[in-house]
């Protein structure tokens, strides 16, 4: 009867990603991949503890929320405050903030790319699991190894040098920022740009070089039609800091233009299934789970019509001919998120030479005029937006995050289901099969909660159990 | 440019496990010596195999969860490639394995470990730890002052 019974896998812990789950890969009788499910085991609860706490403490305490990107939380959670107090921040805050998110994007991209995919990249898909991490890339690559460590330490120094810190910074706060920016910082920050654009234009050169060897993983690591989701300018340019939400189809469409990022609960619906703390978003108007939308680098290069510096504008328009419909395949994340670096690195230029750039006038000072709050900007991994409700006396009384990788939830399913029935076969999977599971995972670069801290070493297991639910085999990845 | 690079390790709200940190964040307001950098942080980072290969000694602090509380160790650390399981945070032994690899300098190391009783969430150490804090403080400036009569200490893998 073994042939008549269905079996699972789990992959427990997923690993190279930022945060804890598992993936279920539910086989039919015969073996073959039936159903998948990306499971988040681990429990936050920001939204919950922060209730009665004043609001001028939100964005230092939402900044707790991750070590890789808190940056992108304290400028949600201030954006949420400044539309609290109901005020304009001056000019040169609006631009220190756009540099220190930027900065934030090139730090944990290079993070994603260079440190967490660039293994899967160079050594393949099938090498030794003992040898896919950086020391790997070391022996092969070094110069990739050494670009990517610079890269990230030019986007952390920017933000140690704005903030204070690398990590949980809190120089953004409700207004504005708390500092100015000095010359000798400023002219600091200039000195490393013209490294970090090499560094740039080099991996995306490398990158395009090595696609070819991936066409397999093109056609299979999540390419299915989906809508995609994240913020513009006005003329359809390429941002992070603010902008009107668009919502493109999978033929490239434009579907919404113009929302406006406070009013998400009339377009954004958010689902939550048994088996996960994540939330499952969705576009609200396609109902649920037809509202699949999928953001982060890939869905922004595709509601994107330019980038607005010269080079990011090549290397996009290049980008948008991968495809003639919107680029569907999630394995072209890597693509987007090498692009949105060049971007970055080339916009944080533009903005240091702002002649404003050293105003000392930063912070705009006011009392809670209103008693609701929406703030959303673009973090690394896609849109995310803080919401808060506030009493007359400023305390906290209601508050709701939609995370980026929450966005993400629907479509990484739907990716796992897709590159499993594709790569895997049989009961017993070989670690070439799990691995480009967990690659499509890290595609979306998810950041389940990068602040919670890992004590001891983490274990890969892989059960198979029986529709009993009896564990039939076990295989553990030794550390 | 300095000479001797400390970095104090761990996390500032699990209890015990801050110890390096604090530390650090104490050196660090105290250091008036252009020799000496001092940087405070929750993990070791690959971004900071540059910064040790450009000094002459690194003295890493840290807690342990091995061993008798509040007792402090030092030891030399030798470059040692990470482990498999590695994403973003490295031993120390793998970090100076990175600055040798990466940069061509590997710098003479020490570690030093207080064992720690407690590492549950929270902002104070444990009797144990605290009372071995001052003691750790003047071990470390020994030995930040020994590497710098010492001028011999870098090893230059590649010229």
């Amino acid at each position: 009867m073994q042939g008549a019974v269905s079996k699972s896998i789990v992959i427990d812990p997923v690993t190279r990603i930022e945060g804890h789950g598992k993936i279920t890969l539910q086989l039919d009788a015969n073996g073959r991949v039936e159903d998948a499910r990306f499971h988040v085991t681990q429990f936050r609860g920001f939204e919950k503890f922060c209730e009665g706490r004043p609001f001028s403490e939100m964005p230092a305490l939402m900044a707790r929320i991750c070590g890789i990107c808190p940056v992108s939380h304290l400028i949600a959670s201030a954006k949420a405050c400044d539309a609290l107090l109901a005020v304009r921040i001056p000019p040169t805050a609006d631009k220190l903030r756009r540099i220190f998110g930027l900065a934030q994007v090139v730090q944990s991209h290079a993070l994603s790319f260079f440190y967490l995919s660039s293994p899967d990249l160079l050594l393949g898909m099938d090498a030794d699991p003992a040898k896919a991490n950086l020391f790997g890339v070391l022996e092969k690559k070094p110069e990739l190894a050494r670009d990517g460590i610079h890269l990230r330490q030019f986007g952390q120094q920017i933000i140690e040098r704005l903030g204070g810190k690398r990590i949980h910074p809190s120089w953004v706060v409700p207004g504005g920022v708390s500092e100015p920016l000095t010359e000798l910082n400023r002219d600091a920050i200039l000195a490393g740009i013209p490294e970090a654009l090499a560094i740039a234009e080099r991996t995306l050169g490398w990158f395009k070089s090595i696609m070819e060897n991936f066409r397999e993983e093109i056609g299979s690591f999540g390419n299915f039609p989906s809508l995609f989701l994240g913020i513009v300018k006005k003329d359809g340019g390429l941002t992070f800091y603010d902008g009107g939400i668009r919502i493109v189809n999978s033929a490239g469409e434009v579907l919404a233009n113009g929302l406006d990022p406070a009013d998400y609960r009339e377009y954004i619906g958010e689902k939550v299934e048994s088996w996960s703390y994540l939330k499952s978003p969705y576009y609200e108007p396609s109902g649920y789970p037809q509202g699949i939308y999928r953001v982060g680098p890939l869905a922004r290069l595709n509601v994107a019509d330019r980038c607005g510096t010269p080079r990011a504008d090549q290397e996009l328009a290049e980008f948008h001919e991968l495809q003639r419909t919107a680029v569907l395949s999630s394995f072209h994340y890597h693509h987007a998120r090498l692009v949105e670096i060049l971007y970055c690195v080339e916009r944080l230029e533009q903005l240091l030479t702002d002649p404003e750039i050293l105003s000392k006038h930063v912070r705009a000072v006011a009392g809670p005029n209103c008693l609701e709050g929406v703030g959303c900007c673009e973090a690394p991994r896609g849109t995310l937006f803080h919401h808060y409700k506030i009493d007359e006396k400023g305390l906290i009384r209601w508050a709701n995050l939609l995370i980026a990788t929450g966005h993400n939830n629907l479509a990484m399913n739907r990716g796992i289901l897709q590159v499993a029935k594709h790569f895997v076969h049989g009961e017993r999977m070989t670690p070439g099969m799990l691995n480009r599971v967990e690659a499509l995972i890290r595609t979306y670069d998810p950041c389940l909660s990068c602040s919670t801290h890992a004590f001891g070493a983490m274990p890969l297991v892989i059960q198979l159990f029986n529709a009993s639910g009896d564990m039939v085999d076990e295989v553990r990845r030794p550390c | 440019m300095a000479r001797v690079l400390v970095l104090g390790y761990g996390n500032p709200l699990r209890s015990d496990d801050a110890l390096g940190w604090r530390v650090a964040v104490e050196l660090f307001r105290a250091n008036a010596s252009p020799d000496v950098l001092v940087l405070p942080c929750h993990q070791l980072t690959p971004d900071l195999a540059e910064t040790a290969s450009l000094v002459e000694t690194v003295i890493f602090v840290d807690c342990s969860h091995k061993g008798e509380p509040g007792k402090i160790l030092c030891e030399e650390v030798r470059s040692q490639s990470g482990p498999a399981s590695f994403t973003h945070d490295l031993s120390p032994a793998a970090l100076l394995a990175l600055a040798a690899e990466l940069f061509g300098v590997c710098p003479r190391a020490y570690m030093f470990t207080v064992c720690g009783e407690c590492f549950d969430p929270g902002e104070s150490f444990s009797p144990s730890v605290s009372s071995c804090i001052p003691g750790l403080k003047a071990m470390i400036r020994r030995q930040i002052e020994d590497a710098l009569i010492d001028t011999v200490g870098r090893q230059k893998l590649v010229s």
